[in-house]
């Protein structure tokens, strides 16, 4: 189930339906071999997630998500009790119990309610990957309570003590760099800077996951898109597309039923490739047009 | 055994000096991590090259920011893929190599010379600023005009210390999204509800509530270092550093061009702050491009600002010689993407000043408010300045 190379990494993440480059795959091998979390970080949609998703298909593991945002306390991450249950034992309990009993007995693991990093915890063999998703979004004191789980793979809860992992987790953190990340969190995992993928590789990426897709259109899509992204068009834009979204507008252009790409289908269609309005009024007729033009070679 | 395998010990004399060479180029590398790495080196194949820079560069970085020299330093330091027998040879550093260094960032080069003997640092007479100024190129002359960017005087600095002990620029407060036990709140404490009633045998006596903790508004401060700003820069610069000491905070300077004064002002000391800052701040003194400056900020840091709750302090007389246009369009931005942007103003000492210049009346028009920072009275009121603009 664990991949014993590289290459082994490499073609099960292919057969999931995930295109790494090899750089990405020796990052991943190695945060398995040396069973250390991994830091993605890199521009919203080149596949960060996508490739947590894969991995636990490749490694026949559970995936668990923790989604974060500004605010999120380890309550939401990690367990809370079921106070209600808690409450209902009380009452039958009532006068029969001394005050220790009671409390030894409503704080004990089956009033827990699991959340994703103490299931990833004890998930059975072979274990759990855990998405630890936008970690860029929590705030500062959640980083510091993260510090525990990363580095030992355990969680202290103060009633019960400390849970250590049955099988420690496939962690993967994915930031997309809102803000730097403390330096104790990073100096826990490994790290991988993702970018925008090469021209084959979407290429490859957007044939796989878009069924009915003329091999003409494909090719023009991978390179519309990646020229798109050089240098000087990128600057002309404030988000150049990311993967997903090349694969969503490839898909678009199927169900339009669309065969060669021209400059009205591509501006009637920004919307797709672009989420912000000053984007999509970038992308004229003109531009389209010369983004459209075969490079010179 | 292979030539270069890990397992002969080479390897880890190699990796070593490679971390140092990182270190040196100011890549945050501990031996913990060159530990990991030599580890990662005997998970891979290391006669394939891109698996060890791969490996290597999974373990030893840590920022993006720091990929770049990575792979430069790797490209000088492990030469020639292909052949294994001279893998050896070719792992000793070989920064000398003639015809490679103009490929090299300074960063790099400097990182791989063998390291100087402190003299500089050990003996900072004026003897030796003399020496350096006979042997002046166009970068030491540019050094050189804004040298006194580099310390404050002793009265200086105890001014600022004094100033900045007196008035720690008491940020705003919001609530945050996290909560926290309060005797008064908005929804049940359960967790310590229930504690609370398991310690009186299960009996409900007081309900525990839970409230919003409070946190302080993260900062952004923009600092204009052009020539009409030279006298108020470097003391503002000193102060906001003492002052905001602790809190979230993103730096820059702008003159003709934008300078991230973040990693300078993560420096404690305020003298070696402002040192680091004087290094990085390359357009001192020059002439001010406000718009185009928050479009480098826009484009580049535009996610660092978080939406809604950042306070912009833009410290600039609005002597703007860039086009209106373009600073009217970054600046809604920037208010759209902040809470409040403050123009903190010096040219208000002048009685009856009125924001006539282009880029002043488009800042004034924009900004939710104009304060003044021009001497100490101001600076002792500002704190409840921006609390009021704040309540607006």
């Amino acid at each position: 189930m664990t991949p014993a190379s590289i290459d082994d990494l490499l073609a099960g993440l292919q057969a999931a339906g995930y295109h790494a480059d090899r750089r990405l795959a020796t990052a991943a091998f190695l945060a398995l071999r040396l069973q250390r979390p991994l830091l993605l970080e890199g521009e919203p949609g080149v596949g960060k997630t996508e490739l947590a998703k894969s991995l636990a298909q490749v490694l026949g593991r559970e995936l668990l998500r923790l989604q974060c945002y500004d605010g999120l306390e380890h309550r939401d991450a990690l367990y809370e009790w079921n106070y209600a249950a808690q409450l209902l034992h009380m009452r039958a309990v009532e006068g029969r119990e001394s005050v220790d009993e009671i409390e030894r007995e409503v704080y004990q693991p089956r009033y827990l309610i699991r959340r994703p990093l103490l299931q990833a915890l004890q998930a059975p063999a072979p274990g759990a990957v855990l998405l630890v998703d936008e970690v860029d979004r929590a705030d500062e004191p959640f980083e510091a309570f993260l510090l525990e789980y990363l580095g030992e793979y355990q969680v202290s809860i103060p009633e019960i003590g400390t849970v250590r992992a049955v099988v420690p987790p496939v962690t993967i953190l994915t930031s997309n760099r809102t803000r730097d990340l403390h330096d104790a969190v990073k100096r826990r995992c490994l790290y991988h800077w993702l970018d925008y993928p090469d021209r084959e590789r979407e290429l490859a990426i957007v044939r796989s996951r878009v069924p009915g897709l003329a091999d003409s259109l494909a090719r023009q899509v991978a390179d519309f898109v990646s020229r798109l992204r050089s240098q000087p068009f990128a600057d002309a834009f404030q988000r150049v597309p990311g993967i997903a979204e090349s694969v969503e507008w490839a898909r678009a252009l199927v169900a339009l039923d669309t065969l060669a790409l021209d400059p009205e289908v591509v501006t009637g269609t920004a919307g797709i490739l672009f989420k912000q309005r000053e984007d999509v009024a970038a992308l004229t007729h003109e531009r389209a047009t010369e983004l459209l033009r075969p490079e010179p070679a | 055994m292979q030539l270069g395998d890990a397992r002969t010990g080479k390897m880890a004399d190699n990796l070593v000096a490679f971390g140092r060479a990182l270190r040196r180029a100011g890549v945050p590398v501990d031996s913990a991590r060159i530990a990991l790495a030599g580890e990662a080196a005997t998970l891979v194949d290391v006669g394939r090259r891109g698996d060890l820079q791969a490996a290597l560069e999974s373990t030893l970085v840590s920022r993006a920011q720091d990929r770049e020299v990575f792979v430069e330093l790797f490209d000088t330091f492990f030469r020639d893929p292909d052949v294994a027998a001279k893998l050896l040879a070719q792992m000793l550093p070989s920064a000398e190599a003639p015809g490679e260094r103009s490929k090299q960032r300074p960063r790099v080069r400097e990182a791989l010379a063998p390291a100087k003997a402190p003299a500089l640092a050990a003996t900072k007479s004026d003897d030796d600023r003399v020496e350096l100024d006979a042997a002046m190129t166009a970068s030491e002359e540019l050094r050189l005009r804004h040298a006194d960017f580099n310390a404050l005087g002793a009265d200086e600095y105890r001014l600022v210390e004094r100033l900045a002990r007196a008035l720690p620029l008491a940020m705003p407060e919001v609530a945050s999204r996290r909560t926290g036990a309060a005797g008064r709140g908005t929804r049940p404490h359960w967790a310590r509800t229930l504690r609370d009633a398991g310690r009186s045998g299960g009996e409900l006596v007081r309900l525990i509530e839970r409230r919003r903790r409070r946190q302080r508004l993260p900062l952004l401060v923009l600092v204009d270092v052009s020539g009409s700003m030279e006298r108020y820069a470097r003391l503002l610069l000193a102060f906001l550093h003492a002052a905001t000491r602790g809190l979230r905070r993103d730096v820059f300077a702008f003159g003709t061009h934008l300078t991230d004064l973040t990693p300078a002002f993560k420096l404690a000391d305020t003298d070696a702050m402002l040192e680091a800052a004087g290094r990085a701040i390359d357009d001192f003194a020059g002439g001010t491009r406000l718009g185009e400056s928050l479009a480098a900020l826009h484009r580049a840091h535009g996610r660092r600002l978080v939406g809604g709750r950042t306070l912009v302090l833009l410290v600039t007389d609005g002597l703007d010689t860039g086009e209106p246009e373009v600073l009217a369009r970054e600046l809604d931005w920037l208010r759209l993407h902040s809470r409040r942007v403050l123009w903190l103003n010096p040219l208000l000492r002048f009685d009856g000043y009125q924001p006539l210049a282009r880029g002043a009346a488009v800042l004034h028009r924009q900004a939710h408010g104009m304060l003044a920072v021009h001497n100490l009275a101001r600076l002792e009121e500002l704190a409840a300045a921006i609390a009021a603009v704040m309540q607006r």
